[in-house]
């Protein structure tokens, strides 16, 4: 049984012309964690919302382990669905503590634990929670006196501590500084692991669903346009909007053959199924393109991006076309040097019909 | 200002609409609304020949008298409110952190109060002034008179600038130093800076202020009446009062309440979009200007007029209540004034005021919410309704429940019930303005975290909502609480025989003439409304 199940659901709102969410269809096996990523506006919070119940949907369906949650002709109220939701704004409760903020929770009317708790078994159950998320010391404070990260912790702990079926993260680093995102991401991942939670996490950073997600859901215009593994939604991009909102792909232009792709840089000896002469774009990265000091070349250096640890070069091809190379920083080019580019890609790059407008 | 709804750029949609809420909501604006319809419709159903009458001989004076008594009550409170604002905010004025809070409180004495003590002070006959001239002197000096126009445009002024002080205070106090700073930088000078940056960031504080004195004015009974000036307000109260014309006081109703629909429809489309006076998190105020030797002569101006509003009507107020505690004879007429004693009126003022307050407050949140958590044109609709109450001046709320309370629910008539319903529908306002900025302030998604929690939006209102925004109801309570205490002409048009409260009482006294049995009363009128007044000033950031 799949711990989450969305079929076919769709949400319009009003003023919008298009559907908000049109048509998604995915599932979750328990313990797996599945990041909704793509640009704002996309319909992954609406998505998220509605699997919540904070919204309701205009047709399709959701079922949260194995009862219907949401249909045309059902529509579970929020506090019936068992889920646990942290807020991008964490949504902590400025009139109580931190630790009746997670008791809060605790002391509800929730359907799968209708016996309710006694009042000392509230009191563990906090207590292991903010041990858990390392608040234990806090419990006493207001949430205007924690910090962006404590209230992170705080918020997670308060989702946790009902033991949900299904926990909803709604880009819950985003109101943090950078590096305390990397640190408390990676804090989080681990506990929602250690607590073996079924998770459904939005972001728009890709980063950050790349390392999240044990699958990604890659959303565009209300639209699932990729679902998969990291490394396959990374390397296998479907469609050419995956390609290049997951890692900023440089497309370059090419004709298909029967021994490969024909680009300006070479040939690619990559077998695939496309008509003859058909026009393609190729999805390369950065750590795809390789380039050697040439006059006789076909590129010029346009730019360099010093990283640290290497460089970012910017080659502009002789027919104009952009590409962008890694070098590691011992070696330094000067801008405006004549180089010979080719692919190094040491697997087999994302190719796309290219569709004449 | 265009009222329709912008398509959001991101598709946040609230729960679904609750039925329940909106019935509620709708009901509460049905009960606000009555009353405005019901003076238009007596007011255009009203005998022809009765309007063609009035449209010769009273409607265009009064409506000069009106207008310019507004027109200047409103520019004076603007001058000496900005200018106020300015020296205790933006200047090195000595002594600034208590000229703060004396410039506020003249909102605890009502105008009348003020017309009383003038008149007493003033009066070209028997007033205390001239007579100490002429006692000093040995023959009768001339004083200007108290009575008429600038006696009451005086007198309105004095009492009403501290709504433009406080809000146009506010403004300057939460105008970030970085705005003059980067006009500065961009090569303009400091009066450029002024004008150009600094005073055009106040508009909104400027203008909520103007409204408010001038629907005050428009609304005024009291002062007016005392000192002979009169406006629409005296007009229709004598109506009522003296010669039961209902037909006229319709009528001149209908056109006053226009007139402050049409003030209140200025505001709105003056003020706009234009609401920029939020405080930042990193804010850090403008810094002072140094006076330099006008300080003296500012200081003297502050004190003046502190003096005048504020210092002199307590004092005056302060020994008159001494004299008539000190005089057996007072005392026994001021605690036994006609068939009850003054700890009668003053609970009579208390819980009418109290359960105003408490009603307005209840009835606003349900509007309040709506269109806090469902904006679109209907539910902005509703809230505009509640506003309503502030372009109704007391006359005209007292004739329309007279009217309607007599039709349709006799036995409401002369109770201190319709009394109550006077005070909640005039002050309705208030309530529901508190009631939207508290409800703002709280984030949906903390519902939405109650609701995923497992609670029921019941529960979610009194666990998470009610708790967060009782502070701010508390605030909005206090404002329509202070509001009742002080009004006056709904009271006596409204109230049963023999029902006095504080104000009743302090107006009867005084409109006979006897200024000290008026004063105990007077005094404690003041300093009961000094204590929510200054509940709702130390909210504020200026009095922190």
């Amino acid at each position: 049984m799949k711990t989450l199940e969305v079929q076919n659901l769709t949400k319009r709102f009003v003023a919008a012309p298009h559907p908000a969410v049109n048509n998604v269809s995915f599932a979750l096996e328990d313990g797996e964690i599945l990041a909704l990523v793509g640009p704002s506006g996309c319909g992954k919070t609406t998505t998220l919302r509605l699997v919540a119940g904070l919204d309701r949907p205009d047709s399709g369906s959701i079922t949260i382990n194995g009862s219907l949650a949401a249909s045309e002709s059902r529509f579970l109220p929020p506090e019936k669905r068992g889920v646990g939701l942290v807020f991008q704004d964490h949504a902590l409760f400025p009139h109580l503590t931190v630790f009746d903020n997670v008791a809060f929770g605790l002391h509800g009317c929730r359907a799968t634990s209708r016996q309710g708790r006694k009042r000392d078994e509230i009191q563990t159950t906090v207590s292991d929670m903010l041990r858990l998320v390392g608040m234990d010391s806090l419990t006493k404070r207001y949430p205007h006196a924690l910090s962006g990260g404590e209230r992170q912790r705080v918020a997670l702990a308060r989702a946790l501590a009902p033991r949900p079926v299904l926990v909803l993260m709604d880009e819950p680093f985003s109101s943090l500084d950078a590096d305390m995102r990397l640190e408390m991401r990676e804090q989080v991942r681990d506990i929602l692991k250690a607590m073996q939670s079924t998770v459904v996490f939005v972001t728009h950073d890709q980063e950050e669903a790349l390392f999240m997600g044990d699958r990604l859901a890659v959303f565009q215009r209300g639209q699932i346009e990729q679902i998969g593994a990291p490394e396959e939604i990374f390397h296998a991009s479907a469609t050419r909007f995956v390609a290049e909102f997951m890692g900023d792909s440089d497309f370059l232009p090419g004709l298909a053959r029967l021994e490969g792709i024909e680009t300006e840089i070479g040939l690619l000896p990559q077998t695939n199924s496309l008509p003859h002469a058909a026009q393609v774009e190729v999805a390369v990265r950065a750590d795809d393109i390789d380039f050697i000091p040439d006059e006789s070349g076909n590129a010029t250096i346009a730019a360099r991006f010093f990283r640290g640890a290497f460089n970012v070069y910017r080659l502009r091809l002789d027919s104009g076309q952009i590409l962008h190379a890694f070098k590691e920083h011992t070696q330094l080019l000067r801008v405006g040097a004549r180089v010979r580019a080719r692919v190094s890609a040491g697997h087999p790059l994302a190719v796309f019909q290219k569709i004449n407008s | 200002m265009s009222l329709t709804t912008k398509p959001l750029s991101f598709p946040f949609k609230p729960l679904p609409f609750s039925p329940r809420l909106a019935l509620a909501a709708g009901l509460v604006a049905f009960f606000v609304a009555v009353p405005l319809m019901y003076i238009f419709i007596r007011a255009l159903g009203a005998n022809p020949e009765d309007w063609l009458r009035l449209l010769q001989t009273r409607i265009w004076r009064l409506m000069g008298n009106t207008l310019t008594l507004v027109a200047a009550v409103t520019s004076g409170a603007l001058v000496i409110g900005v200018g106020m604002a300015w020296l205790t905010e933006r200047t090195d004025l000595p002594g600034r952190k208590a000229f703060r809070w004396m410039l506020a409180l003249p909102l605890a004495i009502p105008a009348y109060i003020g017309a009383i003590l003038h008149l007493a002070l003033l009066r070209p006959r028997g007033g205390i002034i001239p007579q100490w001239l002429e006692s000093a002197f040995g023959f009768p000096i001339p004083t200007p008179s108290p009575l008429g126009f600038w006696g009451a445009a005086f007198i309105l002024t004095m009492f009403m600038f501290p709504y433009v002080y406080l809000l146009s205070g506010a403004a300057f106090r939460s105008q970030h130093a970085m705005y003059e700073e980067a006009s500065r930088a961009l090569g303009r000078s400091p009066w450029q800076t002024f004008w150009q940056v600094t005073l055009p960031a106040l508009r909104p504080g400027l203008l909520a202020g103007a409204l408010l004195v001038a629907l005050d004015v428009l609304a005024e009974y009291g002062t007016v009446a005392l000192l002979r000036y009169e406006t629409f307000s005296s007009a229709i109260f004598a109506q009522l009062y003296g010669r039961y014309d209902r037909s006229a006081a319709s009528i001149l109703s209908g056109v006053l309440v226009s007139l402050a629909m049409l003030v209140l429809w200025a505001e709105i489309k003056l003020q706009g979009q234009a609401r920029f006076t939020q405080m930042e998190s990193n804010w850090r105020p403008a810094p002072l200007v140094p006076l330099g030797r006008w300080k003296f002569l500012a200081l003297l101006l502050t004190l003046g007029l502190v003096s005048v509003s504020l210092l002199i009507p307590l004092l005056v107020l302060l020994v008159w209540s001494g004299q008539a505690i000190l005089n057996p004879e007072l005392l026994a007429q001021v605690f036994r004034a006609g068939s009850q004693g003054f700890a009668r009126f003053a609970w009579n003022s208390l819980w009418t005021s109290a359960l105003a307050a408490l009603l307005a407050v209840t009835l606003s949140l349900p509007v309040a919410r709506l269109s806090a958590r469902y904006p679109s044109r209907l539910t902005r609709f509703l809230a505009r309704l509640c506003q309503v109450g502030y372009a109704i001046p007391g006359v005209v709320i007292a004739l329309s429940l007279v009217l309607l309370v007599n039709r349709f629910i006799p036995a409401l008539y002369a109770t201190p019930f319709v009394v109550v319903i006077a005070y909640v529908l005039r002050h309705m306002p208030q309530a529901a303005r508190a009631s939207e900025s508290a409800l703002g302030q709280v984030s949906a998604s903390l519902e939405e975290a109650s609701r995923t929690l497992g609670r029921t939006s019941l529960q979610t209102l009194f666990q998470v909502t009610l708790p967060l925004i009782t502070p701010g109801l508390l605030a909005g309570g206090a404002l329509v609480f202070l509001t009742s205490l002080k009004e006056l002409p709904a009271t006596l048009l409204l109230r049963p025989a023999g029902f006095d409260t504080l104000a009743v009482r302090v107006w009867v006294w005084a409109s006979d003439g006897f200024y000290i049995q008026a004063a105990p009363a007077a005094l404690l009128l003041v300093l009961v409304s000094g204590l929510p007044l200054s509940f709702l000033l130390r909210r504020e950031q200026m009095f922190r």
